[in-house]
């Protein structure tokens, strides 16, 4: 561990590691994620985090927004190579923090991990930069083809812990009253709650009617809501109990979306994925599709995987108690977009993405149901589970309360310039180099 | 050096009383391997031909008596000619178009759906817009056969090709491409004023296309374009590579008439390429030099380390050889990372002025020299070209205008995507019997990706009818 450890200390620094250290590193990834199932079962609370893109600077910013490793438990939706200067730092840190903490962090796979994207937006000349031969390249293509394809969060809470007034039993009165229940709540990067959402508290007799109740206008600080004091990432491990009983399903992460091939979570699970991803079929979709305001399915203008749209996202969600799909994919100026009556997010965890377009990003947070003393019900997506609570027409599979960090692009002024040039191909004085 | 024959060679015009048969322009790039059969055509040469012919204009000019004249924007010593005036004329009215067009509010996703408005309001005044600012006998010269297409038919898909992609809401050199073609077109048919060489071409470059540039910027910064085909840090720029290379000759050594195009070496006492990394360098030097103004337009959109989000282009600041020596590799860069790329000239059409027809003397044409080595470093099992906008999203033809729904943004296109069923790239797995339909193209190059409909939906804008379009439905979707 001694290792690992320094090497996640270099990493963390932004430097390199030796490329045997690399490929000891991604074949011990590779050991590890072999194990994983092609949907990997996560409980809350959890992190939900999108795509990166080599913006490792941002990437430390999330997790200093996010709390860090293993403080906080992650979950990465794919694409944490391609386009970005720093790829390579950014998923060698990932990998090591995965090898290091396999159970508190979670990585899955996203369209550029794939040998053929990585050639064209990327990362493959960056290996060669960085490492002057396509060897580490090689290594992480490896282990490309074993990260699972998705992933699902159980036993989150249909409440979220107000912000920081976990930490302060003086606060309690001011808790909302009894029959709300918190379910949104955005905060910038220091931790101001910048809005929330509250909805009916929803007991077992009670239907769900559920009739959100905005208290504050979005961009807006109500003042009852204290400055987040606790330390970063406490907010989602929803400590607070008496929370009351009630039912959310589980949340599916996939990089991309559905696939018209899939109609139910078990259908990934059969899913050869140890492979690049193909061109088309189930495992292409699950990385490439993309929700859109249509009905049904549309061909995707990006040449792979479908657009989809929120009667596919409703039925798919009904049929597999599911209470929203998490994914990533897509740049969303805000840093995150719920569709179809929330039941698909978008997150976006690549701030001012490639420098310039200006958004930014959000990971979410899902908290822990301890209602039920912290068990968790395994239903894993299965029909028919029971819970105890609900019982009929599955009117109560309530969403997961939902906690959004918002983090803009990190300071720049700290990173040193490189102090040679490397001379770029067509520009080298011999033409035989070309 | 040694002299080389070439050195005056310019763009052949096109002696229409000899007879012309104009034709509409047709894709002819399927597949990857088409790119290397394009590489041997008339209009590669012809396209080669006319950017080294303005490349060379642009060196400053060293006359007999010693004397240098440089050819700075903006400066006092290029005169424009009629067809240049009307040239800027016509990109006056595009400007007034795009002023007129007002953002959509309440987008989520990257690009602003107005340019579509936009774009299709150049689509629409397209007709009058280059009745108005061509000749009438360039515009509408004849086929020798009367019922032939004329001229106007070849003239308009380049011009159309080169606003940016409607439905991907993108811009990349392939728009530029296609401009730099329309020109191109006009000069085959006398266009221009016969001058002396490198008269008319350098009002070209500096009258009409940095021009263009500006107003493509304009456009960009408006609506916020993707990038078509971006690889991030690791390309040269996200939108355009021209003027890397007109900017570059501006600042090489002094040529005369008879003197070859220089490959190493500066302009005494101009600015040093390092230049390019200091802010206030580039602020000066943009109002003057097209490469400078093209950096000038980076840092302008990009937050962040010059070194860090233009990598190569820092890089090359560190060239000791002078900017001729840039010029060169810019020259080479653009056969090999634009000409060469499939995914950037798949959507080039071709016609009569440039014309798909192998060009007599092209043996294998210098270009695959480049690409062919410059894929050897790449691993084997993947396809030898990029693919093309990785950047946006392209907006589903589907969602309405009204709906304001953007396309979705920054993402990235499947590089097989644009490939023919049976042209897919050279790895094991087929290209997808479906897939590959969703990306027909609307006419002119980089031309977006149509974006296929689920069946039940109207076409929409969809500019052309896909036979083979069949939407997978969901067994239990309705």
């Amino acid at each position: 561990m001694g290792d690992l450890d320094r090497a996640i200390a270099q990493l963390r620094a932004c430097r390199l590691i030796p490329e045997t250290q690399v490929r000891e590193l991604c074949y011990k990834a590779r050991e590890l994620l072999i194990e994983e199932g092609n949907v990997v079962c996560v409980d809350a609370p959890v992190t939900i985090c999108g795509d990166i893109h080599g913006q490792f600077h941002d990437l430390m910013e999330l997790f200093r927004v996010g709390g860090d490793v293993p403080d906080t438990n992650y979950l990465f939706m794919g694409d944490f190579v391609d386009r970005g200067f720093y790829s390579l730092e950014s998923f060698l840190l990932l990998l090591c923090l995965k090898v290091r903490y396999p159970d508190r962090i979670t990585l899955i796979r996203g369209n550029h991990e794939s040998r053929q994207i990585t050639t064209v937006y990327g990362f493959y000349d960056e290996c060669i930069r960085k490492y002057g031969s396509a060897n580490v390249w090689r290594y992480c293509c490896e282990v490309f083809d074993y990260l699972a394809l998705g992933a699902l969060v159980l036993g989150t809470s249909s409440e979220l812990e107000p912000t920081g007034l976990a930490m302060n039993d003086s606060t309690q009165s001011t808790m909302p009253i009894d029959d709300v229940e918190l379910e949104t709540e955005v905060l910038n990067s220091k931790g101001e709650v910048t809005y929330s959402s509250y909805r009916p508290r929803q007991s077992a007799s009670s239907d769900t009617s559920a009739e959100n109740r905005n208290i504050s206008p979005s961009g807006d600080i109500p003042s009852q809501a204290p400055l987040r004091t606790g330390a970063p990432g406490t907010g989602a491990s929803g400590e607070g109990g008496g929370s009351y009983s009630s039912r959310t399903g589980a949340v599916l992460c996939v990089h991309g979306g559905l696939s018209p091939l899939i109609d139910t979570v078990d259908k990934i699970r059969l899913i050869d994925r140890k492979q690049e991803v193909p061109h088309e079929g189930a495992m292409c979709d699950l990385l490439w599709s993309d929700p859109d305001e249509i009905d049904g399915w549309g061909l995707s203008p990006r040449g792979a995987g479908f657009l989809f749209g929120g009667d596919i996202v409703k039925q798919f969600n009904y049929r597999n108690d599911l209470s929203l799909i998490a994914r990533a994919h897509q740049l969303v100026m805000e840093g995150y977009k719920e569709m179809f009556d929330g039941g698909i997010v978008t997150v976006w965890s690549a701030p001012n993405y490639c420098y310039r377009c200006g958004n930014v990003a959000s990971i979410l947070e899902l908290g822990e149901d301890t209602s039920n003393g912290g068990t968790v019900t395994r239903s894993n997506g299965d029909y028919g589970r029971s819970n105890g609570v609900m019982t009929g027409d599955k009117p109560g599979v309530r969403s997961p309360g939902r906690r959004y960090r918002v983090f803009e692009a990190a300071a720049q002024d700290t990173r040193g310039m490189p102090a040679k040039k490397p001379v770029a191909d067509y520009f080298l004085p011999s033409q035989q180099a070309i | 050096m040694a002299t080389d024959g070439l050195i005056a060679r310019v763009l052949p015009t096109i002696d229409l009383s000899e007879g012309h048969t104009f034709l509409v322009p047709s894709k002819r790039i399927n597949e990857t391997d088409d790119v290397s059969e394009f590489l041997c055509s008339k209009a590669y040469v012809d396209i080669m031909t006319f950017l080294l012919q303005l490349n060379r204009s642009m060196f400053p000019a060293k006359f007999p008596d010693g004397r240098v004249q440089t050819w700075p924007l903006n400066g006092e010593a290029v005169e424009f000619s009629a067809p240049i005036r009307q040239l800027q004329q016509l990109l006056s009215k595009i400007e007034d178009l795009l002023d007129a067009t007002p953002l959509e509010p309440g987008e989520w996703r990257y690009a602003n759906g107005a340019f579509k408005v936009w774009h299709d309001k150049v689509k629409k005044e397209t007709p009058s817009l280059l009745a108005e600012c061509l000749p009438a006998e360039i515009l509408h010269a004849r086929s020798s056969d009367p019922d032939g297409p004329t001229a106007e038919v070849e003239l308009t898909e380049y011009f159309l090709g080169s606003w940016g992609s409607r439905e991907r809401m993108d811009y990349g050199t392939g728009h530029e491409l296609s401009f730099l073609t329309f020109l191109g077109a006009i000069w085959k048919l006398n266009g221009f004023p016969k001058n002396s060489p490198g008269v008319e071409e350098r009002t070209i470059v500096l009258g009409v296309i940095e021009p263009y540039l500006e107003l493509m910027r304009a456009v960009i910064k408006k609506f916020k374009l993707e990038p078509a085909g971006s690889h991030g840090v690791w390309g040269l720029d996200d939108h355009s590579f021209i003027p890397y290379i007109f900017g570059s000759a501006q600042l090489g050594p002094p040529i005369s008439d008879s003197d070859p195009v220089p490959e190493t070496g500066s302009l005494s006492d101009v600015v040093n390429p390092h230049g390019v990394t200091k802010a206030n360098v580039v602020e000066e030097e943009r109002k003057v030099n097209m490469y400078f103004s093209a950096i000038g337009f980076i840092n302008d959109v990009k937050k962040g380390p010059f070194w860090e989000h233009s990598q190569m282009l820092y890089d090359i600041s560190g060239v000791q050889a002078g900017w001729a020596k840039i010029n060169k590799g810019m020259i080479k860069m653009y056969n090999a990372e634009v000409l060469s790329k499939f995914p950037v000239v798949q959507h080039f059409r071709f016609g009569s002025l440039f014309s798909w027809d192998r060009h007599p003397s092209a043996i294998p044409p210098p270009p695959r020299i480049h690409s062919s080595s410059g894929q050897e470093t790449r691993p084997r099992q993947v396809p030898t070209t990029t693919l093309q906008d990785p950047g946006p999203g392209t907006k589903a033809p589907w969602a309405t205008a009204s709906q304001s729904i953007p396309p979705p943004s920054a993402g990235t296109t499947a590089p097989w995507a644009t490939a023919r069923a049976g042209g897919g790239p050279s790895t094991t797995t087929r290209v997808p019997p479906v897939l590959p339909d969703t990306s027909r193209l609307p006419p002119g190059p980089m031309a977006p990706t149509r974006a296929p409909w689920a069946s039940s939906q109207p076409a929409g804008p969809a500019p052309t009818g896909n036979p083979n379009d069949s939407t997978t439905k969901a067994p239990w979707a309705k």
